[in-house]
């Protein structure tokens, strides 16, 4: 059993001394002159563009949309398309303990200290980050009915049918909801052995012991159960395998740093799409519209 | 035998120059001069309190500004900037309901470059925000996280986080219609944990909605918990970024 002290040295590269620069003055320079630059940068910047500020705080007159910092706006998408315990606290936290637990998964040493360590590495960033926002932005606009919209519009604009709108038959499809309210719940129940079992879909008894006061953990809804938390979460698990076996099928990952590479960089596309998203797609009602559309208004 | 060689004339150039750095006030302060042998500079660097942060000599791959584009020292640099600003700011602000609005207002009419001083703290925050994930993309795709160095990759992680804390604390400061509903938003997020969420949210509050206790909660934080916080995980990080061999390099 090697100490991990003894490992840590082990792990260390061979100091070439002759490949060494001195860090006064070459790396000091390199600081002083970047530092300088962001300097004069932001100084300019914030001679150019003030930063905001809007009328007194009043808790009476609610800004429509209201949003929260910028750097938080890819939870609160997230919170359109799930219920609100797993986007604003559960997926984050799992994300931050997976982010900070990398490297206790992928200790293999080789490949450090160069942009892009293993044969397919670039690939595996560029299909994982295109994919990955790809994807997102096309769930975003399902869960925002704009496939719906936009086939209306064409089917309507091509005088096809003038008023032809959405079949009912797949209102299922409409969004994410739609498996709650596009779907006869109410007439799935079935009888085995004259039990009616499943009469009532959106009160499923559980039975937990010691949770009366709790009216969800008493009866499951089980439609509003599908639709905000089983999908959205088997959404957020499947992909990322899919992607793994896609990537393996290609040929592209060959040790667990390749893993790492691309379901980093999905993670990165997914991050800065809800961002974007968030920040400058969501109008009134936290409905999708383009940038130049959106008013806030007072309420 | 007299010297019949006489000492040439001092030029102009160095009259200025020994009458800048070579008086007894300068030399107390610098006590060697520019430092033009490899041995000066590694000294310089060594018994510099503010430089010796870094080691003496480094491998000349990582001076090449492609391979970190010094996003790190950005970082750290922007969190400097932000706390020269941040204090000057403290001289105008008072954590009141009633007067952290007007307090802003004050600020951006009244005081020379009062404007220009938030502005800058504002802009800078931001740019730490995206400085401190660029520089978390670039260790990633380096391969620097990789042993010996993971309990630092974690370290920074806490400092992301940290980073984005300061920044949400900030954020409801200025009082104003932005702040305070973005903080509503933030907040009750916080409030949707399945596990203690009410209590989290009480706690940050000091109430059930943003008000006078959340605003004085978030400033106290803003000025110094968190600033405190920061400080202790930024010397841990920069501590083990030597200990574990400085930076990442091919085995």
């Amino acid at each position: 059993m090697v100490s991990r002290a003894a490992a840590a040295v082990r792990t260390r590269p061979r100091r070439e001394r002759e490949q060494e620069v001195l860090v006064w003055p070459d790396l000091v320079f390199i600081e002083f002159i970047s530092a300088l630059i962001f300097s004069i940068a932001l100084m300019v910047l914030s001679a150019m563009v003030n930063a905001p500020l809007l009328n007194r705080a009043d808790p009476d007159t609610t800004p429509n949309p209201s949003k929260a910092p910028w750097y938080f706006l890819n939870l609160q998408e997230l919170l359109l398309h799930m219920e609100p315990a797993w986007a604003g606290v559960i997926v984050p936290t799992i994300a931050l303990v997976l982010l900070a637990a990398i490297p206790y998964w992928d200790r293999d040493t080789e490949g450090q200290g160069v942009w892009f360590g293993t044969k397919f590495a670039g690939r595996l960033a560029v299909f994982g980050f295109t994919a990955a926002t790809l994807i997102t932005s096309l769930l975003i606009i399902w869960d925002g009915s704009l496939h719906v919209v936009w086939t209306e519009n064409i089917i309507r604009g091509l005088g096809l049918n003038s008023d032809f709108s959405w079949p009912g038959g797949l209102d299922w499809f409409r969004n994410l909801r739609g498996f709650d309210t596009g779907i006869p719940w109410d007439s799935l129940g079935f009888t085995i052995g004259g039990f009616t079992m499943f009469a009532d879909w959106r009160a499923i008894p559980l039975g937990i012991p010691g949770t009366t006061t709790d009216p969800w953990l008493l009866n499951l809804n089980f439609p509003s159960f599908l639709s905000q938390q089983i999908i959205p979460v088997a959404t957020m698990v499947g992909l990322p395998v899919l992607f793994v076996l896609f990537c393996k099928a290609l040929g592209w990952i060959h040790t667990r740093r390749d893993i790492a590479l691309l379901i980093f960089s999905a993670f990165i596309g997914v991050y800065l799409t809800t961002t974007i998203v968030g920040t400058a797609f969501r109008g009134q009602g936290q409905d999708l519209k383009p940038p130049w559309d959106i008013v806030v208004l007072e309420e | 035998m007299a010297n019949l060689e006489r000492a040439p004339r001092k030029s102009f150039n160095d009259l200025i120059y020994d009458l800048i750095f070579k008086n007894y006030v300068w030399q107390s302060i610098f006590r060697t001069g520019y430092p033009n042998t490899p041995r000066n500079q590694m000294l310089a660097v060594a018994t510099n309190v503010f430089l010796h942060l870094h080691p003496t000599r480094i491998h000349r791959t990582h001076v090449k500004i492609t391979h970190t584009y010094c996003l790190g020292g950005l970082s750290f640099f922007m969190f400097l900037g932000l706390t020269v600003t941040g204090v000057l700011l403290m001289f105008y602000y008072v954590p009141s309901v009633e007067r952290a609005y007007q307090d802003i207002q004050a600020l951006e009419a009244n005081v020379r470059f009062g404007q220009l001083l938030r502005n800058m703290h504002r802009w800078m925050a931001h740019a730490m925000i995206i400085l401190v994930l660029l520089h978390m993309m670039r260790v990633f795709y380096t391969g620097a996280y990789k042993p010996p160095r993971e309990f630092n990759w974690v370290v920074g992680v806490v400092l992301f986080i940290l980073t984005l804390l300061l920044s949400f604390t900030g954020y409801l400061l200025p009082w104003d219609q932005l702040a305070f509903w973005a903080i509503t938003v933030g907040t009750t997020m916080v409030g949707s944990a399945p596990v203690l969420g009410d209590e989290s949210k009480f706690l940050l509050l000091g109430g059930f909605s943003v008000g006078p206790n959340a605003l004085i909660r978030f400033y106290t934080l803003h000025v110094i918990g968190l600033p405190l916080v920061i400080s202790i995980f930024l010397a841990v990080h920069f501590w083990r970024v030597r200990r574990d061999g400085g930076l990442a390099r091919p085995l």
